[in-house]
């Protein structure tokens, strides 16, 4: 009964992963608030917007309980406007992930969402992600891709078209931005043939990964035993710099 | 509890997350690190309950300050929720009112998601028990809560047991060791731990990674998603400045 | 290396070039020559494991004034020669790795252990990056399509060694699993 799933998410997980994203629903019908395990969810009152995890909204929308409000990122100006980025700004990056998101401290300072001390102790802090940062909400900002963008649009389009303006239109720009990151995400690769130690790819996606997690950690495992031998030599030679250095500086005393 | 925690208790921002998300977002995070590390991690640590007078307020009695958060009791307060709430189920499926009908589905639905999430992260754990041989070594043992040692110990018995009475015995007792390390190669599998990680920064902070040619380092800002190996993540990791995705 | 891998065990087995330092008696049939004792300086192909041993290990000086020798002489097998590594240097597509050896980069990096050849260490990392890019588009598409046998690739593919068929594998199963969550998402679509 050993998991037989390769290491690291495969894409139904992800998906399962990005149903926790809080989503903004219009409600069609009073529902008291429930106690979840997550927490209580909000009593709805029609027409009043609440935020809830995407399965939840999921579960309204299919029995006509609620419409779904699509994030400010998935609307079509938006979409055109990342496209634009991710295909005229750098053609190698990714267009940037959401700011993080902020708030108020009830002292008129804005500090960051993700945050949360217990007890003062900043040791003990917990520092939230994805799928736990509000980047799908109403509130959410337009022109930026979150983490969970490609999973959150497809599932949106297939259960909520109806509630997204000018879906076909999205659906292009998708396939746009889905194109023309999957070539960023090939390009990833050939940098890795110095074997250098940091490769940062910001603004990924969580299903972008997924992807190509397999193949890309196999090329940078790959590189790095072909050239273990090279590495091992380099690091000798380092050190015996160092020493040397160590016996210059015990002379000079 | 001196004047910064009073006013942490009343600060808004400090409250608008309920613990209920934050222990989501740890039992998340340790489900998607456990999936995604070379190695197998410490087990998110369960800590038994301290005495707590009957007078305790529900809420404290739940989440004792005493403990440090996140990963502390973390198990334990989501397994005390989920059974509360099944017991919720129970008392509700008499119920045929189509509403409390609706709020019973949900509280199932989400029920299921629990377990699928729980229920993965231990099978995630028993699958590197199972690949390496962990009862080996006491450095990976104690990384093993109480029943994943147990479990270790008696599949390696049984494994060594299967391995006898189906060839290993015929081998002369010199050769019927199963962690020799004859010829440079150990028996013992151990991980690879330069296998490389996707990991994303929490907060700012300086990243250092082991390369062939070179070492590269750079400053890292939250929400970079960065490729290294697990040897040079892992501190990061531990400290909370980045988690493994 | 681990105890279990069968590459490893694969790639062990693997030929490489012996240069005998001494004569042998009786081991003359190596060298398709019964009769006769194997005469120093013959070459002799040896699985890898038993070719490492005896170059590593030190026979006793046969007299006080030599030096002690080992027993047998390395040297780089045929799939690292410079023939080889020319023909990668111009064009890494255009070489079927697969015909030089099936664990061509597993054999390399045995070999790279033992000699210091930083020429071929960089030509086979290059190979390995250039190739791997040209893996992940058949892959891709592969997985698109679920099609193993894709027009126009099946060549490069045929020629692809274990890590590359492993690297491939990856590539398309991530591609195919995406693929597929994406097709039930949108069976759902109303």
């Amino acid at each position: 009964m050993a998991l037989s799933l390769p290491s690291g998410l495969v894409p139904t997980e992800v998906a399962f992963l990005c149903e926790m994203e809080m989503i903004t629903i219009v409600p069609r019908q009073r529902l008291e608030s429930i106690p979840m395990l997550s927490g209580k969810t909000p009593a709805l009152r029609p027409p009043r917007r609440a935020d809830l995890p995407l399965w939840l909204a999921l579960l309204l929308k299919k029995q006509r309980r609620a419409n779904i409000v699509p994030p400010p990122w998935l609307l079509p100006a938006s979409l055109q406007e990342i496209v634009h980025l991710e295909t005229n700004y750098d053609p190698e990056a990714f267009s940037p992930p959401p700011p993080p998101p902020m708030r108020s401290d009830g002292r008129g300072v804005a500090r960051p969402y993700a945050t949360t001390t217990r007890s003062g102790n900043e040791d003990k802090e917990l520092i939230l992600a994805p799928p736990f940062l509000p980047s799908c909400t109403q509130d959410a900002p337009s022109g930026y891709l979150p983490y969970h963008w490609l999973e959150i649009a497809e599932t949106l389009l297939a259960h909520a078209a109806d509630d997204i303006p000018n879906a076909p239109e999205v659906r292009a720009l998708l396939r746009d931005l889905q194109e023309v990151r999957a070539a960023k995400m090939r390009a990833s690769t050939r940098h890795l043939e110095g074997g250098g130690g940091v490769l940062n790819i910001r603004g990924v996606g969580a299903m972008e990964l997924a992807e190509s997690r397999g193949f890309v950690l196999g090329v940078v495992d790959g590189v790095r035993k072909l050239g273990a031998s090279a590495e091992a030599g380099r690091r000798e030679e380092l050190e015996r710099g160092d020493d040397e250095d160590e016996s210059d500086d015990d002379m000079g005393l | 509890m001196d004047i910064d925690d009073i006013l942490r208790e009343v600060d808004p921002a400090s409250q608008s997350i309920p613990a209920e998300t934050r222990d989501l977002q740890a039992l998340t995070r340790a489900w998607v690190s456990e999936r995604s590390s070379p190695e197998l991690l410490q087990y998110v640590h369960i800590l038994p309950y301290p005495p707590i007078a009957p007078t305790t307020p529900v809420l404290t009695r739940r989440f004792p300050s005493v403990y440090s958060w996140p990963a502390d009791g973390l198990f334990e307060r989501i397994n005390d929720r989920i059974k509360q709430q099944i017991e919720r189920v129970e008392e509700m499926t008499g119920d045929m009112d189509p509403k409390t009908n609706f709020a019973l589905i949900v509280i199932q639905t989400e029920l299921e998601r629990f377990k699928y999430l729980v229920r993965s992260y231990l099978r995630a754990r028993i699958a590197k028990v199972f690949e390496k041989s962990i009862a080996a070594t006491a450095d990976l043992r104690a990384r093993l809560s109480e029943t994943e040692q147990a479990y270790a110990t008696r599949h390696q018995a049984l494994l060594h047991n299967h391995y006898l009475s189906s060839f290993l015995s015929a081998f002369p007792p010199t050769l019927q060791n199963l962690n020799d390390t004859a010829g440079n190669i150990s028996m013992i599998e151990t991980p690879d731990l330069d296998t490389a990680v996707f990991i994303r920064l929490l907060k700012e902070t300086l990243v250092e990674g082991h390369g062939t040619d070179m070492d590269d380092d750079m400053d890292g800002k939250s929400g970079d998603i960065v490729i290294l190996r697990w040897s040079d993540a892992k501190s990061l990791v531990d400290s909370g400045h980045a988690e493994v995705v | 290396m681990s105890y279990y891998d069968i590459d490893a065990i694969l790639t062990d087995a693997e030929k490489v070039p012996c240069k005998f330092e001494l004569d042998i008696p009786e081991l003359g049939y190596l060298d398709n020559n019964p009769a006769q004792p194997l005469k120093s300086g013959t070459t002799v192909g040896l699985p890898l494991w038993l070719a490492e041993l005896l170059a590593l290990a030190n026979r006793a000086p046969s007299s006080a004034d030599e030096e002690a020798k080992s027993f047998v002489s390395l040297n780089l097998p045929p799939s690292l020669s410079n023939e080889v590594m020319s023909a990668l240097k111009a064009d890494p597509r255009a070489v079927p790795l697969r015909d030089q050896s099936h664990n061509f980069y597993g054999l390399g990096t045995r070999m790279l252990d033992l000699f210091e050849e930083k020429e071929i260490c960089a030509i086979l990392r290059r190979t390995f990056v250039t190739r791997a890019a040209d893996i992940a588009l058949h892959a891709g598409k592969a997985g698109a399509t679920d099609d193993m046998g894709i027009g126009g690739g099946e060549e490069f593919l045929r020629g692809l060694e274990e890590w590359e068929r492993k690297l491939f594998k990856k590539a398309h199963d991530g591609a195919k699993g995406s693929k597929e969550w994406m097709e039930g998402v949108k069976k759902h679509r109303r």
